[in-house]
């Protein structure tokens, strides 16, 4: 690894702390000022007043906010995160039981996203000026104005029921044996453990939510790569490689895409956040057990712990792919290493 | 092993032919009429019976553990582990026997020890358990031989036998669960249930396999796998695509349309849940003439026509129709004249109308806010004028707890037993956090039959309080709620009046 690059990765990864720092004890606060009381919810409907004020001493509420931020800050470092009020589980277990299905069905998504508006992009490029280029606008613009429960609803009637053609309820079929748990990704774990069919299984079943999630993250991407070759092809360098006499394709690929790509590594790093904010519904709509489902839970019982600590993983996750892309930037652009 | 062959990467783009099975229909197709398919609205909240109520977890329990007493399809209360139990004339014990067949899933007897284990052993331990709310009046549970012991309460608990058929009351195996501990039990739960549980993915896939040595009898259905989908919409689909031979709480439109289609049967089967406006004694509405007033505006049979295809029964009384607190023959009309009539003696009219706020829900059961909406527009017309507020599920316990309710409340009523006490008794006992009505009338007959270990006498007590509620406005009640369910027509099950839906009932025909 090359010195700016461990560089910048000891600066973000520096700057990665406070930022956690201030999300954790914001979403602390704002979630104790929603009107919940968290030891009511951790009793069933017929506990008594009393036996619920107990409740709220046994759980600290009745500290001091900042004394009760402490005290979780404290056990969260120690990667404790606290009891799941509905579960009764440890939160830590409910998040890393279902963080890495969410990370499947983001990086898949992503990984749609990201070739289909490459593609786009390239299309909306070469039809610059014509009718093609106005359709094909609309288009990028109707894909962005759907939200992806909508695209998910209408996946799961169009290939689901009508064609009858792909999955659309969990990560495997019926009687699809799982394979071992080794990392918690699915396709992976099913290509370790050398099960193929579970593999194309789990494969045909996040088809559907991974491109419905994805939908709405490619148009930007179409976007901004159309505008970023176009601004590109103004360069002198492009011209005086066709002087050159360098035919197009070649000066596409080896000369202003990789240009071009730059500003549209950092839209994708954004939208990688996004989809991850996406899988709530989702993951509804396709009953798949990842994190999105489990907050939604968590939202529908009030479970705090639960709230915070997913609403913290969503942040990581962000600050990581931030960081991954500023890493790939600096690869990619050698202008930013030398200054 | 499969291999990526252009059959495969077609059907992985989306675009393959319309030949290309699904694997859930394959495998539906080679299990033949040995498995069934559930798509369930939610999942269990943990594998230990006895921590959560959870009113839809309940059937899925009932697949793995078995209650002390159990209820047929009408709700009256059968031998299910104990044989016989007894309630003391006093409410303060009740003796119960045991069957001596019952093993649990890994082979143990169930015994009086698990018994005591579950409802008294675990709650003195600490373990955080619903149920400890539910039997907090349990002194001890002696156990006089291995199918034999005596319940002890603390003050008189008449409705402990019903309670014993009720959420949360699932027997546990005491042996099993001190070996490897809560958190390993709710990762291998077994019981003494119909099902085993075989694989288990949180908020996605239960699998069930039969237990072939039932002592209730070994069920028609080998396997037995719960998909869990969560949304309507999704749980339609998979009924529709064939991916799920059965589901239930989907819009009543949608049964209707998947009754039509060839296949399927679509039911909208009325259960024991009621639909009512909580209401509280002071405020604006501790006028008498005016909650009477609001009653009589309201067009249940018009409502129930709207929002539930005409299914829900409209409802007099905190009771459903077929259980023990229903006042047969008795009716509160629906009277617009009698109710402006009403209002004018309460000082209110067109022109001078009363006015309040009240509370609603919004998805917490089906058509709560077009219920909420349609109130509205029928008070509007006699003079009374209501702004409406929606509050979320969980913040509906928040304030009802602190007494912080609006003067009226719709809101959706769930008691699998049936028994009034669990309707009118917990509404409106001024002492209990359910209760928005805290006077002392109807509060302190409440409170006495809450001790009544007399069960007709009971019962003859709370089917006059449920009329005296309605008469006095103490309470609104609306309707009887239904369940709606889709199968596929060749799929038979047991209708419980309490919406429990089996698996161990079920069967192809």
């Amino acid at each position: 690894m090359s010195g700016p690059v461990v560089k910048l990765l000891m600066r973000r990864l520096l700057t990665v702390i406070p930022t956690l720092i201030m999300v954790s004890l914001l979403l602390f606060c704002v979630l104790r000022l929603l009107p919940v009381d968290a030891a009511a919810m951790s009793l069933p409907p017929n506990a008594t007043n009393d036996e619920i004020a107990a409740m709220r001493i046994e759980m600290g509420l009745d500290l001091p906010l900042i004394q009760q931020y402490g005290i979780w800050f404290g056990d969260m470092i120690q990667g404790d995160f606290g009891t799941s009020i509905h579960f009764r589980t440890a939160v830590s277990t409910l998040v890393l039981d279902t963080l890495p299905a969410t990370i499947e069905l983001a990086v898949m998504a992503m990984g749609f996203a990201t070739v289909f508006g490459v593609l786009g992009g390239l299309w909306l490029f070469y039809a610059r000026g014509g009718a093609v280029e106005v359709g094909l606008d609309l288009g990028s613009v109707a894909l962005l104005s759907i939200p992806e429960f909508l695209w998910a609803l209408f996946f799961m009637l169009l290939f689901g029921v009508s064609l009858d053609l792909l999955p659309f309820i969990g990560r495997l079929g019926s009687g699809v044996a799982r394979p071992e748990t080794i990392t918690g990704f699915l396709l992976i774990d099913s290509l370790l453990s050398g099960n193929m069919a579970t593999f194309m299984d789990a494969l045909r079943h996040m088809i559907l939510p991974s491109v419905a999630l994805g939908l709405s993250a490619a148009p930007p991407i179409m976007r901004i790569l159309r505008s970023s070759l176009m601004d590109v092809y103004q360069e002198d360098y492009i011209h005086q490689a066709r002087q050159r006499g360098i035919s197009e394709g070649r000066i596409l690929i080896r000369h202003a895409l990789k240009n071009a790509f730059l500003p549209t590594l950092s839209l994708m790093g954004v939208q990688f956040g996004f989809l991850f904010g996406g899988t709530l519904l989702v993951e509804i709509i396709f009953s798949y057990p990842g994190m999105g489902n489990l907050m939604v839970d968590a939202i529908r019982n009030a479970d705090l712990p639960i709230i915070q600590t997913v609403g913290l993983t969503y942040c990581v996750m962000v600050l990581l792919i931030s960081i991954v892309v500023d890493v790939l930037y600096l690869v990619l652009n050698p202008k930013l290493r030398e200054a | 092993m499969t291999t990526f062959d252009r059959r495969n990467i077609l059907q992985l783009l989306g675009i393959g032919v319309a030949g290309a099975a699904l694997p859930g229909s394959a495998v539906l197709a080679q299990a033949g009429r040995d498995m069934v398919t559930i798509a369930w609205p939610s999942d269990v909240p943990s594998w230990d019976p006895n921590q959560r109520f959870s009113p839809d977890a309940q059937p899925l329990f009932k697949l793995v553990f078995d209650q002390p007493v159990g209820q047929d399809p009408d709700l009256t209360l059968i031998p299910s582990l104990m044989t016989e139990w007894s309630l003391a004339e006093d409410g303060l014990s009740l003796s119960f026997t045991l069957r001596d067949d019952v093993t649990f899933h890994n082979g143990a007897p169930m015994t009086a020890e698990d018994v005591r284990y579950t409802f008294y052993e675990r709650i003195k331990a600490g373990h955080k358990l619903d149920i400890a709310n539910s039997w907090r009046h349990v002194t001890d549970i002696e156990v006089i031989s291995p199918t034999s012991g005596v319940f002890r309460f603390g003050s008189p608990a008449p409705t402990a036998p019903q309670w014993l058929a009720f959420m949360g009351s699932y027997v546990v195996p005491k042996a099993y669960m001190e070996e490897v501990g809560v958190d390993g039990f709710r990762d291998a739960p077994i019981g003494t249930g119909p099902y085993k549980l075989v694989d288990y993915q949180m908020n996605s896939r239960l699998v069930f396999e039969r237990n072939e040595n039932y002592w209730g009898g070994v069920p028609e259905i080998k396997t037995i796998t719960v998909d869990v989908i969560k949304d309507t919409s999704a749980r339609v689909a998979a009924v529709q695509s064939g991916q799920a031979d059965l589901t239930i709480n989907i819009p009543v439109r949608e049964t209707l349309r998947l009754d039509k289609t060839e296949g399927l049967t679509g039911e909208i089967n009325a259960i024991t849940r009621v639909i009512l406006l909580q209401m509280r004694h002071d405020g604006e509405f501790a006028e008498q003439n005016l909650r009477l007033a609001a009653h009589h505006a309201i067009d249940k049979a018009a409502i129930s026509k709207a929002f539930y295809g005409g299914a829900a029964v409209p409802l007099s009384v905190v009771s459903p129709p077929g259980t023990p607190g229903y006042v047969e023959g008795y009716e509160f009309a629906y009277d617009p004249e009698k109710s402006k009539e009403l209002l004018a003696a309460a000082g209110f009219s067109a022109d001078n109308p009363a006015k309040f706020t009240m509370a609603t829900t919004n998805g917490h059961f089906p058509s709560d806010y077009d219920i909420a909406r349609a109130l509205l527009q029928m008070w509007k017309k006699v003079g009374i004028e209501v702004e409406l507020e929606v509050i979320e599920y969980a913040k509906y316990f928040e304030l009802n707890r602190g007494h912080k309710l609006p003067p009226a409340t719709l809101y959706s009523w769930d008691n699998a037993t049936g028994d009034p006490e669990i309707f009118t008794g917990y509404l409106l006992n001024p002492k209990m956090p359910f209760s928005s009505w805290k006077a002392e009338k109807p509060g302190d007959e409440v409170l006495r039959l809450f001790g009544e270990p007399d069960y007709a006498k009971r019962i003859a007590g709370y089917q006059a309080l449920n009329r005296e509620a309605t008469e006095m406005g103490a309470a609104i009640p609306l309707l009887q709620s239904v369940q709606t369910l889709v199968r596929k027509s060749d799929l038979d099950y047991r209708i419980y009046r309490n919406g429990w839906v089996l698996g161990n009932s079920m069967k192809w025909g």
